[in-house]
């Protein structure tokens, strides 16, 4: 554990990362990969290829972890790299469900309609 | 929700494309909301948290648009995001592993049943975000016939309270690993959270001094099917008449 700055990250399951740049790097790379395989014009894809690319700049300009967690602003690196491998996971289900594609179907006449006693039909 | 979180603990810009539309729609929440409530009882809508989780329902809707039917605020600042049946898991998959949303704990699981819909019942989940500090709320619809997928493998909290759901309202969860009736009694009958479900129930259970058990029979003091008339000639709530309608839609800018 050489180069580690901190003992612990104080959150119960979640080790203090060895070498957080390398693994965050990787995650972010994987998850860009997987984004290109959408549609240009998809939206999901547009924003969350704006957030790890700002992530993985503030993460290639600072050498120093704490600037990092304090310039992301999303809490300590480790929870930082929890967030990008749950983004990596939801990446790759989307691209099988395919959410950008248009609504499957509107709902029913008065489904949403509240109270029932004044829907209009 | 996500300004909030940031300005308060971190001096950090926003992804441009949310707060460029953010700042555009807290003004003009500002601006149409000219009425302010000064009743001392009435609860107060927080109108930063209002417009903050309006621009977070049009960004869902924006990356989700095969599945949300309707965005829709209630109680002036709380965000519900009505969905088709088969979009449950992947929304709430969406709404606990983004980044901007970070909805990780499942509070709970509500049903509710309006029997002259269509889709009779309603499933409700209220989700929780602690990142962000801010909760929103998850509706779909089925009928009693149609299973839901069930988002156990999202939430593992999800577990028992569909369960609940299934025992309560008799929705059926697809992929639910193990579900079985779980408030109700050994061998009981029926699902008791339905409208057409009578009061009373069907059974009802006594101590048999002879036999030395308890028993189950049917009941005796069963109630004849009466249609209750429940409309009168007098208005029943007249301060009501005007009341604010119970949900506002937000209509998603179109590109």
């Amino acid at each position: 554990m050489a180069g580690v700055s901190k003992i612990t990250t104080g959150l119960t399951g979640l080790a203090v990362a060895a070498k957080p740049h390398h693994t965050l790097g990787v995650l972010y790379s994987k998850i860009l990969r997987t984004l290109q395989k959408m549609p240009q014009d998809a939206a999901y894809r547009r924003h969350t290829e704006i957030i790890i690319n700002e992530r993985a700049q503030i993460l290639k300009s600072n050498s120093d972890i704490e600037v990092v967690e304090n310039q992301i602003g999303c809490g300590q690196i480790e929870e930082v790299i929890v967030q990008a491998e749950n983004e990596l996971i939801l990446a790759r289900k989307m691209l099988n469900w395919k959410p950008w594609e248009p609504l499957l179907r509107e709902a029913p006449p008065n489904q949403w309609a509240w109270p029932p006693a004044q829907a209009k039909n | 929700m996500l300004r909030q979180f940031l300005s308060r603990t971190f001096s950090r810009s926003l992804p441009c494309s949310i707060s460029q539309f953010s700042n555009r729609a807290i003004s003009s929440e500002a601006v149409a909301e000219t009425t302010i409530e000064t009743r001392p009882t009435v609860r107060k809508p927080d109108e930063v948290a209002r417009g903050q989780l309006t621009d977070f329902g049009k960004y869902v809707a924006e990356c989700l648009p095969k599945y949300i039917q309707t965005i829709q605020i209630t109680a002036g600042d709380e965000l519900e995001l009505l969905i088709v049946p088969e979009g449950v898991v992947p929304v709430l998959q969406f709404l606990k592993d983004h980044h901007n949303a970070q909805f990780a704990n499942l509070v709970d699981i509500g049903g509710m049943d309006v029997p002259s819909r269509h889709n009779r019942f309603e499933i409700i989940y209220n989700i929780l975000s602690l990142r962000y500090n801010s909760r929103i709320r998850v509706k779909t619809y089925t009928d009693e016939l149609t299973p839901i997928e069930s988002c156990n493998e999202v939430f593992k909290a999800a577990n028992w309270y569909e369960r609940e759901i299934w025992d309560m309202y008799g929705v059926f969860f697809s992929n639910h690993p193990d579900l079985r009736r779980i408030l109700t009694d050994y061998g009981f009958e029926g699902h008791p959270f339905r409208k057409d479900f009578p009061l009373s129930g069907y059974v009802e259970v006594r101590y048999d001094d002879e036999k030395k058990r308890v028993v189950v029979e049917p009941l005796e003091l069963a109630q004849e099917f009466r249609k209750f008339e429940l409309s009168a000639p007098w208005e029943q709530f007249p301060n009501f008449r005007n009341a604010n309608p119970a949900a506002e839609e937000v209509v998603p800018e179109k590109k």
